[in-house]
């Protein structure tokens, strides 16, 4: 039996973007839970919230701009940090 | 003008109430509003030439805030 994969589902891994560090001036879980909706609405975002310490790390195509004014919606400020 | 009041879910503190209260207080034809932790609502004073209760249950959506229009 082959059980070599089929050339053509080399390159079908999940496409890697970079993780983008944002600081956005959480409070209370109220605040980490706007975030949580905002970026779940977007639909093609992968993203981790770490609200002690304030920061969003988003996985994402769409550029830093949009990420920021997206993440501004909850009504906080945001910083962006950089690439991680 | 016009009242209504919409249900918000997904406030924790006064900060909540705080951002939401700033943040829909300023849009065109907003003259007041009042949020309640407590009954989980905000009561908005509006120009109907500027604002409905959708489009008001829209922007507190925007926020990432659940709401409704029927309290
Ligand atoms: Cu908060
Ligand atoms: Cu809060």
């Amino acid at each position: 039996m082959d059980l070599r994969l089929p050339a053509k589902n080399t390159f079908t891994g999940v496409f890697e973007f970079k993780k983008h560090e944002f600081e956005v001036a959480m409070t209370c879980e109220g605040c980490s839970g706007a975030v949580t909706r905002i970026l779940n609405k977007l639909g093609d975002v992968k993203f981790e919230i770490d609200l002690p310490n304030k920061l969003v790390w988003i996985e994402s195509d769409k550029d830093v701009d949009f990420l920021t004014e997206t993440l501004k919606k909850c009504g906080k400020d945001v910083k962006y940090n950089g690439t991680k | 003008l016009s009242s209504v009041s919409l249900g918000v879910e997904g406030m924790t503190c006064g900060s909540c109430v705080q951002s939401i209260e700033q943040r829909i207080g300023t849009l065109p034809g907003v003259i007041h509003i009042k949020v309640s932790l407590e009954q989980k609502n905000a009561t908005v004073l509006f120009d109907q030439s500027h604002q409905s209760p959708e489009s008001l249950s829209e922007a507190i959506e925007e926020m990432g805030f659940e709401s409704s229009l029927s309290v």
